[in-house]
């Protein structure tokens, strides 16, 4: 090992080679100019953020300097210090649901600035109103919506802002927020960016009045504030008072001053501040010369302006173009506007120039200088700007459609796109600009920019005007519909068939009506369109007496059925008349009129009927039965026929809908001649005797000679699906001239599902030499080449591949991943060759890209076989070849653990070269700890300069949680402390993640102590997730967290009573606490209130509700939150009646009573108890529509609930639902298996199974879901049949795809259930499952945390003999026996431990010394003297020295 | 017509990239000079009355499909249309019924 640490010296280049690296990332200069920036203010810096419970990188929200307004954001990212407490929050619950949506609010904006540097009203105001509706927001919350009410929303005007900043101010405080110094500082920078005229003096009296002390960042912006209109004397005030308050003055207060001074008129005093700073020792940076320039700019001083930049240029000061477009609006603000493009001009074209120019541009645009605009956006030129994927240029889009909402006028916006189309930039500006008009619904500027669009030659269609129509349809508008029905006949486009039905018609009351007001309107009433408006309004309204009418008239002009076809096939499926649609029917048959697109062909009718048929669904054909009957008979009167061919159509959708009584009725339709030859054909099938029945068919066709394909194909698919080969390979034989490439097709995958190469190589080429041209499904080749190259028939499997090219089968992820399999199977046998072969088919022929996946088998083939060189050498050819380097990290591993430095070496100069040195680094870290190496793997990541890669570390840890790895995770955790960026929340959370996995509470409290040694402060996230792991353990939670109460509500209903109802009784007492001593008869309401939620806190509600009833007879009004909380307390109790009851009574009281979130979870909740699905469902439709947010356990026990009956569309609606609200967060296997789980229940097996086993077949190996619930199910109701078929899934998976995951979780199910026979043979089934250790150890420490599991883990270790690790079972057994104080069978157990050999460590000892002790009994041996912590931290420890090498 | 009875193929094709001021007639027109077009799908959104930038467009003839597969770029008033063989022909048999009225 010694050699290997010299190799890892070697590897650790010189610290200024490596600095060196860093130091020319962008990324490094940053960083720096960050520093340096904040300099001087000292007392500030990034920890403050630390106190906001933040998921996100809240940085960049902070951080993000905007270009604009002149005031300057440089210290945007600024965190005042003080941020207060939590006070008054209402309840636990509310502050956990505000933590999830701060997060997500904070997501959604942080990312909006990211990419845009903006963030839009609609989203700010959604999130406002989100938050709002959850009625108590946090503080930060509030300090989150004030900080993106200033320049971070350019689109809006700047008075607007301030006034959503106001109304947001004071909404939030109405609903109980509370305001800290951060949010008055908060307020103040968008007062400031607003430029909004306030008083400072009012300002800090309001401060005062709130009880709120001003800090540094309060005097430093009032200072700005001052200086913005000029006036020194006021900003001079304020810095006495710092001054006598000692705070710093800082280079933020001179910048102002320089402001201050000029626009006061004194430009001398602003240039001399330069110099005062510097006579207070600070330097003047970057944001001072800005402030220089942008007096320049006001003064339009240009000379100035340029010798400035000069200066700044010498003195070695950055300004970066986002500097410069703050002088480019000072100068366009002050008129100056004639030397923006020299300014321009100076642009570097940084990365961010994009966003940040645009941002420009809209400011510009939104205060009134858009022609000012227009000259930034045309700088942009060269530049990739927004769409590039389009083919045609389509340069400022953002612009027009910012023109547009800022409604300037038609003839400046006809101006930019004319400009825009003659250079080049846009090639359809002006129909772009109308589609921004349309959507914005500017009925005026829409029309106006259409007759532009006309007189410039470009077309104008009907439909342009449906945007304009949908509104007012929507409002029932009918003058708003007039209105654009002239703005139409005004261009001369009349309205064409589909704006007369679809948005027109529609919105008057009745046809006669829309004639009457369409007649006044000026509009051409007989014109063909509004005609077959008219007749598809009628026809889909089921007005067949009016359309016969219509129809029969003789000035109708021709219309084909086709025009109106779909809104017949509505009418007719009511069935309310037969009598007048078989009248309609024979008008269309007969007056040509109605056939004119292909006179000579007589089956429009006929393909109706077909259609009619076809749009009926099973049931529907069921019901109107004797109504179709009837019709039918009434068109054969008519001598209406049809032909064979559509009345095999229809024959077969009645077969298929179960009605093959109908079918005989059709038959009289068919034309005399062809009708004989039909008859003898198989008229009705039943699909229960299919089979019989099919095979006499054939027969009875064959002797009669006639082609029996169809038939063939039949029974082929069912011998498929019953996996019989022979008897479908005979049947093939038999009938081989009756083979269809389909048939083909299904024999083809059942002999590569029956690992038969020979047969199916043999079937495909037949299918070729029949039919060339045939391609199979992707599916099916892959199973081909699959089978193929695992026989050895390489050139066959390659042949299948180019065959796919050929044919342009396309891939899709599910083959892709079969291609892996294939490949890996390979790798399992050691076959690199069939591996390369395979590997650059598939990219030579492009069938699939090149992809670390398909990569990996070469590599993992020679790890396989040991041969770490073949693995290198392999990885550099993937890398050459294809620019993957796939499966390094186990290369390197494997390296390390056999102590190959010289080879190590080699791939670590690879890497380097390839990747770069830190990727090296963390390349070698992480193999480092992955093996136990964790001294050498320090020295790696304690290497100078090196910084944290959030998403390899994420890499790492994802890694050790999905395979429970402590060891390695701990140790990361504990070294990544001092690295430089690194998120420490996001490492403890990791840990946390792990310890729930194997719910270790005591090493998830251990961290919990790390972090506060840490300083650390937890987000909330983090915190609940620990509490959690506390609580599950039965553990006191030192802490006060959010809990996600609804927990709670399933095993302990009453200590949900009192944790619901505390923090409220609280509030309620606290002001009044007399009033709950006070005796009853005086009682006002509010004693009533307080007596109230008292019963219902201490469980007694049916006393609660006399209270509620008495105050009701008395008529008093209770106010929303003690019914909610009485409604409440009977759910928990399961009484939905009174919950009911009590609702009713509140309803009486409060208009707009709406059951509160929790209280409609926890209904909803009791109703899936007792099976009210349907109601269940209805509340959860009320709450959707309440804008109220469904519970994660209310959500789950909903689709229990219809798994369990079997409702699988409840199922389906469920999961629309929840995808529609985006945010709630369910197991991804939720509703994978209750689907499955419903489909049990209904005896639709094939469709579970499908379910089920695309989780397996379609996911990447690493994601490895379980499915026991669905086990545990049917296990628990004995159902035979269904785990016949899912174990046969299971060893499905086990042997084709080579997934152990399935019959890993039905093993342990068996032996959960105390079912060993059927472990056991499952095993000799499956071996394979044996291997699977994770999931086994991960399923023993949750069994041996609950008492009565010792004995499956004995069977488990029974069953799977070849357990290397025995103390670790032992150590499991041992902790069950001491949960069930088994004294008896531990004392056994220690004995045999004795006999094997078997050492047991002093933890375990300690346990069984406890149950002596516990039983009264003397402890025949020496107790190990220690804590159990100390011996169990001890037993850690012990196996990390073991596992990591002897130094020699 | 007795395409969709008998469970022949249809030859379709899915047309993305439309622009919005394209309606199914001008889609239609443009897909006439390939074959006969029996189907042209373009939806509509009835909420913001704008369609919705592809459409479906059924020839009844593969020889229809062949040419406007063969031909490339497809160009329409300027805008370059995306065509490829519309691969999920099982779904369109019960949408056929929309596909005439649009």
């Amino acid at each position: 090992m010694a050699a290997l640490l010299r190799s890892v010296r070697l590897l650790k280049y010189s610290p200024t080679a490596l600095l060196q690296v860093i130091g020319s990332s962008r990324h490094g200069l940053t960083a720096s100019r960050l520093h340096s920036g904040a300099v001087g203010t000292k007392c500030v810096g990034f920890n403050g953020c630390q106190t906001v419970p933040r998921r996100f990188n809240v940085n960049s929200l902070f951080s993000y300097r905007s270009a604009l307004p002149s005031a300057s954001c440089r210290h945007y990212g600024v965190v005042p210090e003080q941020r207060g407490p939590f006070k008054d929050e209402p309840s636990l619950a509310v502050r956990s649901k505000q933590a999830q949506q701060f997060d997500w609010a904070l997501a959604k904006l942080d990312s909006s600035v990211r990419r845009t540097g903006r963030v839009t009203k609609t989203l700010l105001l959604r999130i406002f109103h989100d938050i709002c509706r959850t009625g108590y927001p946090s503080g930060n919350q509030a300090l989150l919506l004030l900080r993106s009410c200033g320049s971070l929303l350019p689109e809006v005007p700047l008075a607007e802002r301030t006034e959503l900043a106001q109304r947001i101010w004071e909404k939030l405080q109405e609903l109980g927020a509370t305001y800290d110094v951060s949010h008055y500082n908060a307020l103040l920078k968008t007062y400031l960016q607003n430029e909004f005229k306030f008083s400072p003096t009012d300002f800090l009296a309001k401060m005062e009045a709130a009880n709120v002390l001003p800090n540094r960042v309060t005097y430093q912006r009032l200072i700005a504030a001052y200086c913005q209109d000029g006036d020194i004397e006021g900003a001079s005030t304020i810095l006495g008072f710092m001054k006598s308050k000692d705070l710093p003055i800082t280079e933020a207060v001179f910048n102002s001053l320089v402001t201050g001074h000029a626009r006061a008129g004194d430009i001398n005093s602003a240039e001399g501040i330069l110099s005062v700073m510097r006579g207070a020792g600070i330097e003047p940076g970057p944001d001072t010369y800005l402030s220089l320039l942008n007096v320049y700019a006001e003064k339009g001083d240009t000379d100035k302006v340029k010798q400035t930049l000069e200066t700044v240029e010498n003195a070695d000061i950055h300004l970066m173009d986002r500097d410069l477009m703050q002088v480019i609006f000072s100068l366009t603000k002050a008129g100056h506007q004639q030397y923006v493009p020299e300014i321009v001009e100076r642009m570097r074209h940084e990365r961010g120039y994009v966003p940040d120019a645009m941002n420009l541009c809209l400011s510009l645009i939104t205060q009134g200088h858009e022609d000012t605009a227009f000259s930034v956006l045309k700088s942009f030129t060269g530049l990739q700007v927004e769409s590039q994927t389009s083919d045609s240029p389509d340069l400022g889009n953002f612009f027009l459609r910012h023109c547009v909402n800022m409604d300037k006028s038609v003839d400046k916006m006809a101006g930019f796109c004319k400009d825009l189309k003659d250079s080049g930039l846009h090639s359809t500006p002006l129909q772009f600009t109308l589609q921004c008009a349309l959507d914005a619904k500017k009925t005026g500027m829409a029309v106006e920019l259409m007759r532009r669009m006309k007189e410039g030659g470009l077309p104008v269609r009907p439909h342009y005007f449906w945007p304009l129509f949908t509104q007012h349809q929507k409002d029932k508008n009918i003058p708003g519909i007039l209105e654009t029905l002239r703005g139409m006949q005004e261009l001369d486009i009349p309205a064409d068939v589909e704006t007369y039905t679809s948005y027109i018609l529609s919105c008057f009351p009745s046809v006669d009506c829309a004639r009457t007001a369409l007649k006044e309107a000026g509009c051409d009433l007989n014109s063909d369109s509004l005609i077959a408006a008219e007749l598809r309004s009628d026809a889909s309204h089921g007005n067949l007496s009016g359309l016969l009418s219509l129809m029969s008239s003789s000035t109708l002009p021709a219309i084909d059925l086709s025009a109106f076809r779909a809104s017949l096939l509505i009418g007719f499926r009511g069935f309310q008349d037969v009598e007048l649609m078989a009248k309609i029917t024979e008008i269309l048959y007969k007056d040509s009129r109605f056939n004119r697109v292909d006179p000579e062909n007589s089956e429009n009718v006929p393909y109706f009927l077909y259609n009619l048929i076809d749009a009926m669904s099973e049931t529907e054909v069921q019901s109107k039965e004797e109504k179709l009957r009837e019709y039918f008979s009434l068109l054969k009167n008519m001598n209406i026929s049809i032909s064979g061919n559509i009345f095999r159509g229809i024959r077969n959708i009645l077969e298929s809908y179960h009605v093959p009584e109908l079918i005989k009725d059709v038959l009289a339709l068919v034309d005399r001649k062809e009708n004989g030859m039909l008859t003898d054909g198989p008229l009705i099938k039943r699909v229960e005797v299919r089979m019989t029945f099919l095979e006499k068919t054939m027969e009875e066709l064959k002797a009669e000679g006639k082609p029996a394909d169809s038939t063939l194909k039949k029974i082929i698919a069912i011998l498929c699906a019953e996996e019989k080969l022979d008897r479908a390979l005979e049947l093939k034989a038999q009938y081989e001239q009756d083979m269809t490439p389909a048939s083909y097709a299904m024999l083809i995958n059942l002999c590569c599902r029956h690992d038969n190469a020979e047969e199916a190589l043999n079937l495909k080429r037949e299918l070729a030499r029949k039919d060339s041209e045939v391609a199979l499904d992707a599916q099916k080749y892959v199973a081909l080449v699959r089978v193929l190259s695992k026989h050895g028939k390489l050139e066959e499997a390659v042949d299948m591949l180019k065959e796919m090219k050929e044919k342009e089968v396309p891939l899709r992820d599910i083959t892709i991943n079969l291609l892996t399999l294939t490949m890996n199977a390979a790798a399992m046998k050691g076959d690199a060759t069939t591996i390369r072969r395979l590997q650059q088919t598939i990219f030579t022929l492009g069938l699939a890209k090149p992809s670390s996946n398909l990569c990996s088998p070469l590599i993992t083939c020679y790890l396989e076989s040991g041969d770490y060189a073949g693995a290198y050498d392999a990885a550099v050819e993937c890398h050459k070849q294809y620019n993957q380097i796939p499966k390094i990290h186990d290369l390197i591993c494997a390296l390390v653990e056999k102590g190959d430095a010289e080879m190590l070496q080699k791939v670590m100069e690879f890497l380097s070269q390839e990747r770069g040195e830190m990727m090296m680094l963390y390349d070698l870290y992480f193999a480092f700890l992955q093996t136990g190496r964790y001294k050498e793997a320090r020295k790696i990541i304690e290497t100078p300069g090196l910084r944290a890669r959030a998403s390899r570390l994420q890499w790492f840890a994802e890694k050790c949680i999905a395979s429970q790895l402590m060891e390695p995770l701990e140790n990361m955790v504990d070294m990544t402390v001092k690295l430089f960026e690194c998120d420490r929340d996001d490492m403890y959370h990791y840990l946390f993640r792990l310890c729930k996995e194997t719910n270790d509470w005591r090493k998830a409290e251990a961290a919990w102590t790390k972090m506060q040694e840490e300083n650390l402060i937890p987000r909330e996230r983090t915190l609940r997730l620990l509490a959690d792991i506390l609580k599950s353990n039965n553990q006191e939670v030192p802490f006060e967290v959010p809990e996600v109460w609804f927990e709670e509500v399933k095993d302990q209903p009453d200590m949900f009573l009192e944790q619901e109802i505390k923090p409220s009784h609280m509030i309620q007492t606290s002001p009044s606490k007399k009033a709950t001593a006070s005796p009853l008869k005086e009682a006002t309401v509010e004693d009533y209130k307080l007596r109230l939620l008292s019963l219902c806190k201490k469980g007694k509600v049916q006393e609660a509700y006399d209270i509620l009833k008495k105050a009701d007879r008395k008529g008093m009004v209770l106010g929303a939150a003690p019914y909610d909380a009485l409604i409440k307390a009977f759910l928990a109790s399961g009484n939905i009646e009174d919950a009911v009851a009590v609702k009713n009574i509140a309803t009486n009281h409060i208009v707009g009573f709406n059951l509160s979130d929790m209280a409609s979870n926890l209904l909803l909740i009791t109703q899936v108890k007792r099976g009210q699905m349907k109601d269940a469902l209805d509340v959860l439709k009320g709450m959707l529509q309440a804008d109220q947010m469904p519970s994660q356990l209310a959500i789950t026990r909903l689709v229990q609930g219809f798994g369990s009956e079997g409702n699988t569309k409840g199922i389906q609606e469920v999961e629309s639902f929840v995808k529609s609200l985006g945010s709630i967060k369910l197991s991804s296997m939720l509703f994978v298996n209750n689907t499955a789980l419903s489909h049990i229940k209904n005896g639709e097996f094939d469709s579970a199974l499908e379910v089920l086993e695309s989780v397996y077949t379609q996911n990447t190996e690493n994601q490895n879901p379980s499915i026991s619930f669905v086990f545990r199910k049917v296990l628990d109701a004995n159902n035979d049949a269904a785990l016949d078929k899912l174990s046969a899934m299971a060893e499905r998976l086990c042997n084709h795809f080579a997934s152990y995951r399935a019959a890993t979780d039905l093993f342990l199910m068996y032996l959960d259930t105390g079912r060993a026979e059927e472990a056991k043979f499952l095993l000799q089934r499956c071996a394979a499952v044996a291997e699977q250790k994770d999931v086994m150890f991960a399923y023993m420490l949750r069994a041996s945390q609950q008492p009565g599991k010792a004995a499956i883990i004995r069977t488990l270790a029974e069953l799977v003999p070849d357990f290397a690790e025995k103390e670790a079972i032992y150590s499991y057994l041992f902790k069950c026996y001491g949960l069930d104080k088994d004294l008896g069978s531990a004392k056994a157990l220690y004995e045999q431990m004795q006999a094997e050999g078997v050492k047991a460590d002093e933890l375990t000892l300690k346990r069984l010394a406890l149950l002596y002790r516990e039983a009264g009994e003397t402890v025949p041996f020496k107790e190990p003297p220690e804590t159990f912590r100390f011996y169990a931290d001890k037993l850690k420890k012990q196996r990390s020295e073991s596992v990591s090498p002897a130094d020699d | 017509m007795a395409a969709a009875a008998s469970g022949k193929r249809v030859f379709e094709v899915f047309v993305s990239k439309v622009p919005w001021t394209i309606a199914t007639k001008e889609i239609r027109d443009y897909f006439g000079q390939f074959g006969q077009v029996k189907k042209c799908l373009l939806p509509f959104d009835k909420e913001t009355g704008f369609h919705r930038g592809f459409c479906w467009i059924g020839f009844s003839t593969e020889e229809g499909l062949q040419n406007a597969l063969q031909k490339d770029p497809h160009i329409i008033e300027d805008a370059k249309l995306q065509v490829q063989r519309n691969r999920k022909t099982l779904i369109g048999r019960k949408s056929n019924k929309e596909a005439e009225e649009s």
